[in-house]
């Protein structure tokens, strides 16, 4: 369906692409009818002409078996979100995921993905992926806020097209770059999708604190009477009240395929939730030995340094 | 092996060797950890096997990103230039990052939007689904609501407490005024008879001392109002109170009984055995046990 673009081969693919947005029949003038050969040449003339860039991004959502409530309400939540997407069944299979999804995805037809892992019903991983080959990435999921909550109080149209944000540090490192623009493809809705709504009413920001790409979703709010088009002095009076969700990705993997393959990227700062875990535990078991050893060693030190007699503990004595 | 390790070779351009799990947690036990939200811990240094391919990522961005000359209108992404740096766990001053980074990107998509003649805002007649349905964003209301509520009524059990306490510092103020100013006229009083005693008793009105209860006001009614009330009304004009809902007897008597021996009777007169309150049944049980109590029925 999408055929691979290579930067190199833009300007040799663009008028070949053109043909096939472009409409089947030629034009229709007075004179007559264009032919396609006339309509080539006039686009080949401006090669650089940006119109027939049709953004077809589509993405399937979906996640796995025994995902918890909350995760599951962020993830309907995203699907509310994101007109282009296709919601998906529940996957189930645990070993041979990355073909398993990667069939999905071919089936429904669609460019990307992102897929929810819940795993002991505790951790959320979402991977983000794009789809014949492109690159994939595994987050950890923290600070999960959904839209139910009613401190989110905005609202703003389904579909309509978010205006998106990113902090100037997305620009700072490879990884970064790679990840706004899967961003950019992913959150952001195309533009003449036929579920989307004209205006812009909501923003979404992405933002790098802590390494951690931190996900805001706010509404643009103007009070009404001045909400024309060519609005003046409503900018000053413009507020942004947040409707939700909110969740906080830490990146642990980026991948060179679609769910697998070699490992682009690695994060140095990442502890798996497992690894936590464990060293609490291993922290609390290591309490009662010491106990027992403080004991002993108390023991053993009255032992070697004997007090002396008393000289008032007959004192009291009957 | 040997292909494997060429693999390996390969993919890694930096000197880093693909490790096992097990040295990663060596190294995460080793490393203080700091708490940076929940459930979520950072390794203090960075762990030393990390991969980091460059090139790699690099060749993908450029797979996967759209051509370069693609109208700004369908990517619509802005970058926010970050001043400072956020601590992540000062909740308030992330957030308000967040917010100011969301509002600079409106406002420079505004500045756009408007430079190309497109709509931008929402006009308020326009009606579409939205993303929160109805129903919620009346509890959402319904929650804002009560908070108001709460926060009033808090705002006024305040106030009420304050007002109570400097009406009671008022009043104790009155009181020592009050008997202050009683005190001074006794005073007075006394000197004056002290002074006509000293001159022999033989003045006339020239030396009568200024007193206050001269006037003949004293015998006026105070200047309370009591409409309804008369003199003898020992109830202090709450007997005549009453009806309503709960008409019967006892409830009189209760009414009654409250307005003779509680609060807001008629000061003074409470207990005065004259004609009128000889013959005074009304706290009486009407046609009660008649009789002697004792005698069997």
């Amino acid at each position: 369906m999408g055929k691979k673009r290579k930067h190199s081969e833009t300007q040799a693919v663009e008028p070949k692409k053109k043909d096939e947005g472009a409409p089947e029949r030629p034009k229709r003038t007075l004179m007559g009818w264009k032919d396609k050969e006339e309509v080539q040449t006039q686009t080949d003339s401006n090669p650089e002409s940006p119109q027939f860039f049709r953004n077809k991004e589509k993405v399937m959502v979906t996640c796995s078996r025994r995902i918890n409530y909350r995760y599951r309400h962020l993830m309907l939540n995203l699907v509310s979100l994101l007109p282009h997407c296709k919601k998906d069944n529940k996957v189930e299979s645990r070993s041979s995921k990355g073909a398993t999804l990667n069939e999905l995805i071919e089936l429904r037809g669609c460019s990307s993905a992102l897929f929810f892992e819940c795993r002991k019903h505790q951790d959320l991983y979402m991977w983000m992926a794009r789809c014949p080959n492109g690159p994939s990435v595994k987050f950890l999921v923290n600070a999960v806020h959904t839209m139910e909550e009613l401190k989110l109080t905005g609202n703003h149209l389904k579909g309509s097209r978010p205006l998106l944000t990113f902090s100037s540090n997305f620009e700072k490192d490879a990884h970064w770059k790679l990840l706004k623009e899967m961003i950019i493809q992913i959150f952001g809705t195309p533009k003449e999708h036929r579920k989307s709504k004209p205006y812009h009413d909501h923003v979404f920001v992405f933002s790098i604190v802590d390494d951690h790409i931190w996900f805001r979703n706010y509404q643009i709010s103007v009070p009404h009477n001045e909400s024309d088009k060519m609005v003046r002095g409503g900018l000053d009076k413009m507020t942004l009240v947040e409707v939700g969700p909110r969740f906080c990705l830490n990146p642990i993997k980026i991948f060179a395929g679609s769910f697998g393959g070699p490992t682009l990227y690695e994060n140095p700062f990442y502890v798996s939730p497992n690894q936590i875990r464990a060293l609490e535990k291993r922290k609390k078991a290591g309490k009662y030995a010491k106990k027992v050893k403080a004991k002993t060693r108390r023991k053993m030190h009255e032992q070697s340094n004997p007090l002396e007699p008393d000289e008032f503990a007959d004192m009291w004595r009957e | 092996m040997g292909p494997r390790s060429k693999d390996l070779s390969l993919l890694q351009v930096e000197n880093n060797v693909e490790d096992d799990a097990d040295d990663v947690i060596d190294d995460a036990s080793e490393e203080e950890e700091s708490e940076s939200e929940q459930e979520d811990v950072k390794l203090m240094e960075p762990s030393k096997t990390a991969i980091y391919n460059r090139e790699g990522l690099v060749e993908k961005l450029e797979d996967i990103s759209w051509p370069e000359n693609v109208d700004w209108m369908h990517k619509l992404c802005l970058d926010i230039d970050q001043e400072k740096e956020v601590d992540v766990n000062d909740d308030l001053a992330r957030e308000l990052a967040f917010y100011t980074q969301a509002l600079e990107g409106t406002r420079l998509a505004f500045d756009k939007f408007q430079s190309m003649g497109l709509p931008f805002l929402r006009p308020p007649d326009y009606y579409a689904e939205m993303v929160k349905t109805d129903a919620h964003m009346q509890k959402v209301k319904g929650k804002l609501l009560a908070q108001k509520r709460q926060i009033e009524e808090a705002e006024e059990r305040r106030k009420a407490r304050e007002a109570k306490r400097i009406a009671k510092e008022v009043q104790a103020e009155k009181l020592k005024e009050r008997a202050k100013q009683k005190k001074q006229e006794i005073e007075e009083v006394k000197k004056w008879r002290k002074q006509r005693q000293q001159s022999g008793f033989k003045d006339g009105k020239d030396s009568m001392p200024d007193l206050g209860f001269e006037d003949g006001k004293a015998f006026e009614r105070s200047s309370k109002k009591r409409p309804g009330v008369s003199p003898g009304d020992r109830s202090g004009g709450k007997a005549k109170q009453g009806g309503g809902k709960g008409n019967n007897k006892n409830k009189k008597n209760r009414e009654f009984r409250d307005s003779k021996f509680g609060f807001g009777g008629k000061k003074g007169m409470k207990k005065q055995n004259t004609a009128e309150t000889t013959n005074d049944f009304r706290a009486f049980n009407k046609g009660g046990a008649a009789g002697n109590k004792k005698r069997k029925r």
